[in-house]
């Protein structure tokens, strides 16, 4: 059992299951209503006691008083009895038949008066009379009322019924009449019933109750167990007549309360019945349905296979929420599916064009001429370029190529926008941009064909920045037009670099029939040109700072004679150092070019390196001495052209004012040092060297750099020869730069770019 | 530029330089004391009137030293300080004989 599963099994066991919890509330539920109905049933049934208690002693009373009524000479009867209580015999408790004294006396009346009806006599019938015959009529009423009123007694289930007489004071009670029950014993003891006659005094509330009945005809009152209840019968003989019934509710109120009891336990049941009818629905039709449901979207979890949980929830059936829920867990598991295949196939196709668009970069970097030196055999100029992209596929490049033999054309470019849209444009205009200047037009018109060429394509107003340049090798002329590009940064020999505040058109790309216009600059050996793009001077820091022109002239103007390659990467390091570690936004597009003259060749060239130094050393000799001097060649680096390049620097020595013998030490130098690179920098082909002079007079220090673009290699590295060994152990070579390190001051390698740089120095 | 003057009598080669023995001189004298040492016993070079000296010119004393030492003897005269400071730097004082 995992750690997920153990989880699972304790998320469960909190809380209670829907069963338990609906059971709970239907239990709760039931006992309140059962409480409820028992309380409102209980208070019906007293109620209910209590009228049927009262409608039970109407009854009775009513009966009693009918009874009585039967006698149509009851008022007669009834004060008759109250008068003559004492004296009257009577027979109580007897049924009725032969062998009763009351037969007996009802025979005897019936003998004497014939016509007379002893049931329904009425006052005249007795008024009529002999007294003693009233009595005995009296007598024979008296039995038949007991024993009828006994009936009602006993039918009724009384415990006392009574009818009794008292004046206003209430007081006291005089019976006239009470029933007993059968068998029971006449008598004013204890158990006993009260025959005609007996005066009791009355409690309290006996008194009270008789009084109510006076008032109200009729009072009902509990007494504990029993009820007491008293009917006014109106007055006989000045006196209040009742009727008094008592009798015991424990049977009523048993009887009632059962029935209510019942019903209440009736109510219960069938809750109860219902409630589980209910529970056993609601688990049918829905916890065991949420329960398969709940045990599919675990094992779904677990396996995410959407056809198990599919097949496993078919079985739901409830035409319910339940079953909704289930369709919809369902449906949502096999969206689950697709959303999962879509998510990977949009992963796939996103890596797809992610690596469509390294390679779309790839073919975007290598066509820019990246290769340096760019032309190792014209040593007319340097080139040196560098493209840095930010981060996607950009829109900036330069180009370089030449246009003939003379011609060389110059091309930087900023498309606008990034991303794939302006690298595509930045292909498509940089061909149009070469393809119409090696047409052998101007710039002017490269530019103008080029933008009309570019607008009648551009439907989505793309535009490029273009500043192109076409330089005569020959004559260091060169001829620019600027289509809304960053000024270019020039340099002239021995100056600083500034910027060329060029005239701009507008940017190429933008409106059809624009007309371009074009300027010259004359460029004399040791002229730089710096082209850049706008990511250069905008490259911010962190604290959205930008380079800006100035610091770029500075880091550019940083070393007076550094060749392209420095160059760049002074600038570099000064944008690095600039921007630290915020992030690269724009693309960082440089291309530096120094002009070195036109080619040297045998006559021309030589006599004019030599006229100028002959020609310069009388003006020269005066100053050399104050002045520090700087001068360089560059030239093929053929063992023939050793004579130029020991004249070149012999003669700048002997000028300074160097003696004769350092110069000759210093030469043998040069020669070593140059014959070994006309020998072995680029063999087996051919290259150039440049040779820079520096005369410090003040110092009385020479320095010489051989700055060669073959092959690695530091002379430096290889061993001292042993200057000891015999003639006959002696190899062949390795003499010349053991001779320079011995006759020089200081011999230093340093490999710059592309380049072997050999740096000598001498003190004279 | 360099100027060579050779003479020779029977086994004995005697040259004079005038100039510079660098690297665009040095195949010259190399050629011609090719041409004559074969069967020399003695070769002389007269240093008097030569400026300078670099390693290809060394190296073509060095060769023809080898060559002498088998087949005789070889030695300079009128050595100037500035080249005989070279021989020395080089350990070529040792090699050569100098006169």
């Amino acid at each position: 059992m995992n750690e997920e599963n153990r989880e699972q099994i304790n998320k469960d066991r909190k809380g209670i299951g829907i069963i338990p919890q609906v059971a709970i509330f239907f239990a709760i539920g039931v006992l309140i209503s059962g409480l409820i109905a028992l309380v409102s049933l209980r208070a019906r049934s007293d109620s209910t006691i209590r009228r049927e208690t009262e409608a039970f002693a109407e009854e009775v009373a009513e009966d009693v008083a009918l009874s009585v009524g039967e006698f149509p000479a009851h008022e007669w009867l009834l004060q008759y009895w109250y008068e003559h209580a004492d004296e009257l015999d009577i027979e109580y408790d007897v049924t009725f038949g032969p062998g009763t004294e009351t037969e007996r006396k009802a025979t005897l009346l019936a003998e004497r008066y014939p016509g007379l009806s002893l049931r329904y006599a009425d006052a005249d019938d007795i008024a009529a009379l002999a007294p003693e015959d009233r009595k005995l009529y009296a007598e024979v009423a008296y039995s038949w009322l007991i024993t009828r009123v006994n009936e009602i007694k006993w039918s009724h289930d009384a415990d006392f019924l009574f009818c009794v007489l008292t004046d206003d004071s209430c007081e006291t009670q005089f019976f006239l009449f009470s029933a007993a029950s059968m068998g029971a014993e006449r008598g004013t003891n204890y158990e006993e019933v009260y025959p005609l006659g007996v005066t009791v005094t009355v409690s309290e509330s006996q008194r009270d109750a008789m009084k109510s009945a006076v008032r109200d005809k009729s009072y009902l009152a509990p007494a504990g167990k029993y009820v007491d209840y008293y009917a006014y019968m109106g007055d006989v003989g000045g006196m209040h007549s009742f009727i008094g019934l008592t009798y015991d509710l424990q049977a009523l109120t048993h009887e009632v309360n059962q029935q209510t009891g019942g019903s209440a336990v009736l109510a219960m049941l069938y809750q109860i019945i219902q409630s589980s009818l209910c529970l056993l629905l609601l688990f049918a039709f829905v916890l065991k349905p949420l329960q398969k449901i709940l045990r599919s979207l675990r094992r779904y979890k677990d396996d995410k296979d959407s056809s198990a949980i599919s097949e496993a929830l078919s079985g739901v059936h409830p035409h319910n929420e339940i079953g909704k829920l289930s369709e919809d867990v369902v449906d949502l598991a096999k969206e689950m599916d697709d959303h999962v295949k879509n998510i990977a196939s949009i992963t796939a196709e996103k890596e797809r064009i992610g690596a469509e668009l390294d390679l779309a970069y790839k073919i975007q970097e290598s066509m820019l001429p990246h290769d340096f030196p760019a032309f190792p055999d014209r040593r007319e100029f340097d080139i040196y370029a560098t493209m840095d992209p930010a981060k996607e596929v950009g829109g900036d490049f330069y180009d370089y190529f030449l246009v003939d033999d003379d011609h060389l054309c110059l091309v930087i470019a900023d498309v606008s926008g990034k991303g794939v849209p302006a690298a595509l444009f930045m292909m498509a205009s940089k061909i149009i941009l070469s393809n119409n200047a090696m047409m052998g037009k101007s710039p002017a018109e490269i530019l103008t064909d080029a933008n009309a060429m570019i607008c009648s394509n551009n439907p989505e107003d793309m535009f490029v920045t273009v500043w192109l340049g076409i330089l005569e090798i020959s004559t260091g002329k060169l001829i620019a037009a600027n289509a809304g590009h960053e000024y270019p940064a020039v340099r002239d020999p021995g100056g600083s670099f500034e910027l060329l505040q060029d005239k701009h058109g507008l940017v190429i790309g933008a409106m059809d029939g624009i007309r371009y216009k074009e300027y010259e600059l004359q460029l004399e050996p040791g002229s730089k040109i710096f082209l850049y793009t706008d990511g250069v001077p905008e490259a911010d820091n962190a604290d959205k700072e930008m380079f800006g022109t100035d610091k770029m002239l500075d880091a550019l103007n940083m070393n007076g004679h550094a060749d392209p390659v420095e160059i760049m990467e002074n600038i570099k390091a000064a944008i690095d150092d600039f921007v630290q570690e915020a992030e690269q936004f724009d693309d960082l597009t440089m291309l530096c070019i120094e002009y070195n003259g036109p080619k040297p060749d045998e006559g021309a060239a030589a006599d004019a390196v030599g006229q100028n130094s002959e020609d310069a050393v009388p003006a020269l000799a005066e100053e050399a001495a104050a002045e520090p001097l700087h001068d360089e060649i560059m030239i093929d680096a053929l063992p023939e052209n050793l004579p130029k390049v020991m004249e070149f620097v012999e003669s700048r020595l002997e000028t300074a004012g160097c003696p004769a013998g350092t110069i000759s030490m210093i030469g043998l130098s040069v020669e070593e040092l140059f014959v070994n690179i006309a020998k072995y920098a680029y063999a087996p082909e051919t290259g150039s060297a440049r040779i820079g002079l520096d005369i410090m007079p003040e110092q009385r220090e020479v320095m010489i750099t051989f700055a060669d673009s073959g092959m690695p290699y530091n002379p430096l590295e290889k061993e001292d020869p042993d200057v000891h060994l015999s003639a006959d152990d002696r190899p062949i070579g390795g003499l010349g730069v053991y001779l320079v390190k011995e006759t020089m001051d200081s011999v230093t390698y340093e490999r710059a770019g592309y380049r072997n740089v050999l740096t000598i120095k001498k003190r004279y | 530029m360099l100027n060579i003057n050779i003479s020779k009598e029977d086994a004995k080669v005697s040259a004079v330089l005038e100039g510079r023995l660098d690297t665009v001189t040095s195949p010259d004298l190399e050629k011609e004391l090719d041409a004559v040492l074969e069967g020399a016993e003695e070769l002389v070079l007269d240093f008097e009137k030569l400026e300078y000296i670099s390693s290809a010119g060394l190296r073509v004393l060095l060769a023809n030293q080898k060559r002498m030492n088998k087949q005789g003897s070889m030695k300079l005269v009128n050595v100037n300080d500035t080249i005989m400071g070279i021989f020395e730097v080089t350990g070529f004082s040792e090699i050569l004989t100098i006169e």
